[in-house]
């Protein structure tokens, strides 16, 4: 089965979740590897199957503007957010053994933590892409197990409101344990330990039942060093933020100072904000098409290479191993944005979550 | 301004995605190029079906000055559940280019238990990163969880205290209000049409010569009609807060109101007479020993004059055309601040503490 004939070829398709910890996906990939070759072996994401999230890579790489600022001399912090409003639904027993760490940080958010941070490859291909990306879950500082409880926070959703519906606690839930302490939100705080990013926090947060469907990177820049305008005329001034958007319309946003139209000098913030997308495609093709119709053409570049996932795996290993061992939750109620710790763990640096 | 404003087909029962979906597609020009938004601030509001008419087009009228997203929520607690939504974008064609400034209005038919739970459908429409306003034009239930999870999403709310049949407890309310822990800053459409009033007062004694007079003042005698209440009140609760007056005493005959405050120099006098039969504000009179300064609204024109006079002679005079203070301009005036305003809530606590005497 795994030997091509006549001319044909024989491929394997891996879906996430790959593994549930770094030892088992190792044992996974040893497992495959025994059977197939690593260029046989297609694990998918079909995160990076979407138009839109490829288009962090277009927008990085193919304009001039963006990378001079990239870095820790301008980027005071990234935020990565993917939220859903959905809940489980009928997915309550996989979801009691998955949570949200390992359904959506340790593939998705881990993706487009990679894309924003890495450096730019030197092609467009399988190996130059999947090389950057390793280097990058490679420069994430591992948390240690004593230092999970500061820098990583899960919590459950309880029933709430969620536009314009009652909708149920996750422990209420089909197929959901009434005691579960399954995470269904999660938010880290990273440090990317490179050149690039030095001391720049990057605070990833993933979760169900948040007030809207949104992914999102928010890139926010330091404030600008000094003002020559009268403190009480930069009230309204915050720092810039460029936000790519990846759902749920695509575009790109730029939070940016002007001045207020009048006689005096007030300065304010304006948002600029640009679609650049799927409000004028008709029919956007669907990321699993697109990635099988790479999988046919051999083209591994947009799947997930076995150092990659386990690259990934070995971020949050620490965070599971501690999360076993305690067991105990946050809640936080449908429709908000997550709970109170997850503010805090901005709120010590000074900073807070935007919301999306 | 040449401007045009766009209409999303239908509406009705629609998800967040496609309300984000339709409102972009709003942006797109005939000639195929997409307008850029540039926003300023959020803008919800709060109101019922009798009153969305005359809401939607006050806020169809900021759009030109503030490029904003306005979330029109139109509650309906009664109802059969239904949550439905219309949409339309206002495009600003400047200087005859291809640069255009969308603005948006969604407005929400919100009936039954969703009524309840509006900040779940006003929450996920809002703009990031821009400023959120709160505006109930009508009455509204200040110790409500509704109001409170509304308020949780703004950073100002506008309200208008003489919405309500009794405008004591009203201002009572909103003192309460500003006291609250976490609540965003407040303002009163009934102080926004006041500022003429006071910047016309404060001219009067902004000469040298009688800038020492505002110490004196002795007496103070407000005609205004009873929807003016609430701006009476908080025109004198703004006098007694700038220049030092503690309220002793308050009397009341009919609907007359005389306060007596202990100010820094001696006894001042305040009398508030609802006997004007129209304008909301008619006239203010402030005397001294030696002066009276007088500022009225004229009958018929849209003027205000104030007179000061030393004895009997007439030492300065000013006319000055009001403009049009409409409903969205009132509201505009609000949107420009985004902190408290000390100047306000001084005057309203001083307002609520002579009510309370």
């Amino acid at each position: 089965m795994n030997e091509g004939e006549d001319g044909g070829w024989s491929r394997l398709v891996v879906e996430k979740p790959f593994g549930r910890d770094l030892g088992s996906a190792q044992e996974l990939n040893e497992e495959i590897r025994r059977h197939f070759d690593e260029t046989q072996i297609y694990r998918i994401d079909h995160y990076l199957g979407k138009e839109t999230v490829q288009n962090i890579l277009a927008l990085r790489f193919a304009n001039g503007i963006f990378e001079p600022i990239w870095n820790q001399h301008y980027v005071d912090h990234v935020q990565i957010t993917v939220a859903e409003d959905i809940g489980v639904g009928t997915r309550g027993a996989f979801y009691e053994e998955a949570g949200a760490l390992r359904d959506i940080v340790q593939n998705h958010v881990m993706q487009v933590l990679c894309l924003t941070a890495m450096e730019p490859p030197v092609a467009f291909d399988a190996e130059s892409l999947r090389a950057e990306k390793v280097k990058v879950l490679k420069a994430v500082r591992p948390i240690p197990e004593s230092e999970v409880d500061g820098n990583a926070v899960r919590a459950q959703y309880t029933s709430g409101w969620v536009w314009g519906e009652e909708v149920r606690g996750y422990r209420e839930e089909e197929n959901v344990d009434p005691e579960s302490v399954t995470e269904t939100y999660v938010a880290l705080r990273l440090f990317v330990d490179n050149w690039r990013w030095a001391g720049v926090p990057f605070f990833l947060r993933a979760g169900k039942r948040m007030p809207k469907k949104a992914t999102e990177i928010a890139i926010q820049f330091h404030s600008s060093p000094h003002t020559p305008f009268a403190r009480r005329d930069t009230e309204g001034l915050e720092p810039n933020v460029l936000v790519v958007r990846v759902q749920p319309e695509e575009g790109v946003s730029l939070k940016i100072g002007a001045k207020v139209p009048g006689t005096g000098f007030e300065v304010s913030s304006v948002n600029m904000d640009l679609l650049y997308g799927t409000a004028f495609l008709e029919e956007a093709s669907d990321a699993y098409q697109r990635l099988l119709l790479d999988l046919m053409l051999g083209d591994p570049t947009l799947f997930i290479r076995a150092d990659e996932a386990e690259g990934a795996w070995n971020i949050l290993d620490p965070v599971m191993r501690r999360w076993a061992e305690e067991k105990s939750v946050e809640f936080y109620p449908s429709g908000t944005w997550g709970p109170e710790e997850a503010d805090e763990l901005l709120g010590q640096d000074g900073r807070e979550w935007r919301r999306p | 301004m040449i401007g045009e404003t766009r209409r999303a087909p239908g509406g009705g029962p629609m998800s967040v995605a496609e309300i984000e979906h339709e409102l972009g597609k709003l942006r797109a020009n005939e000639d195929g190029t997409l307008a850029l938004r540039s926003s300023v601030l959020n803008l919800i509001v709060v109101t019922d079906e009798m009153s969305a008419p005359d809401v939607t087009r006050s806020v169809s009228n900021l759009a030109g000055r503030y490029p904003a997203r306005a979330i029109v929520l139109i509650s309906d607690p009664e109802g059969e559940r239904n949550v439905d939504a219309q949409l339309s974008a206002f495009c600003n064609v400047r200087g005859g280019g291809g640069a255009q400034v969308c603005a948006e209005q969604v407005t929400i038919h919100a009936e039954g238990p969703p009524a309840n739970h509006l900040e779940s459908l006003a929450g996920p429409l809002l703009i990031p990163d821009l400023p959120v306003f709160l505006w109930y034009p009508g009455a509204f239930s200040p110790h409500s969880p509704e109001f409170a999870a509304m308020a949780d999403l703004a950073d100002r709310v506008i309200v208008d205290s003489a919405a309500r049949e009794d405008r004591e407890d009203s201002l009572r309310e909103m003192a309460d209000l500003i006291e609250g822990e976490g609540m965003p800053a407040i303002g009163d459409l009934q102080w926004v049409g006041l500022s003429p009033w006071r910047s016309l007062l404060a001219d009067a004694f902004a000469a040298p010569e009688r800038a020492g007079e505002l110490e004196k003042i002795a007496s103070v005698e407000l005609l205004y009609a009873p929807g003016g209440e609430c701006r009476a009140l908080l025109l004198v609760g703004w006098l007694a807060s700038a220049l030092g007056w503690s309220p002793k005493d308050l009397s009341r005959d009919g609907n007359h109101r005389r306060v007596r405050f202990d100010g820094p120099s001696g006894e001042v006098a305040a009398h508030l007479s609802p006997d004007s039969p129209d304008a909301r504000l008619r006239r203010v009179r402030l005397r001294s020993a030696d002066h009276s300064v007088q500022v009225s609204r004229h009958r018929e024109r849209r003027e205000v004059k104030t007179t000061v006079m030393r004895g009997e002679d007439l030492v300065a005079e000013r006319t000055v055309h009001l403009g049009h203070f409409d409903l969205g301009v009132l509201v505009g005036e609000e949107l420009q601040f985004r902190g408290c305003d000390e100047t306000y809530e001084a005057a309203l606590r001083a307002a609520v503490e002579i009510l309370n005497l």
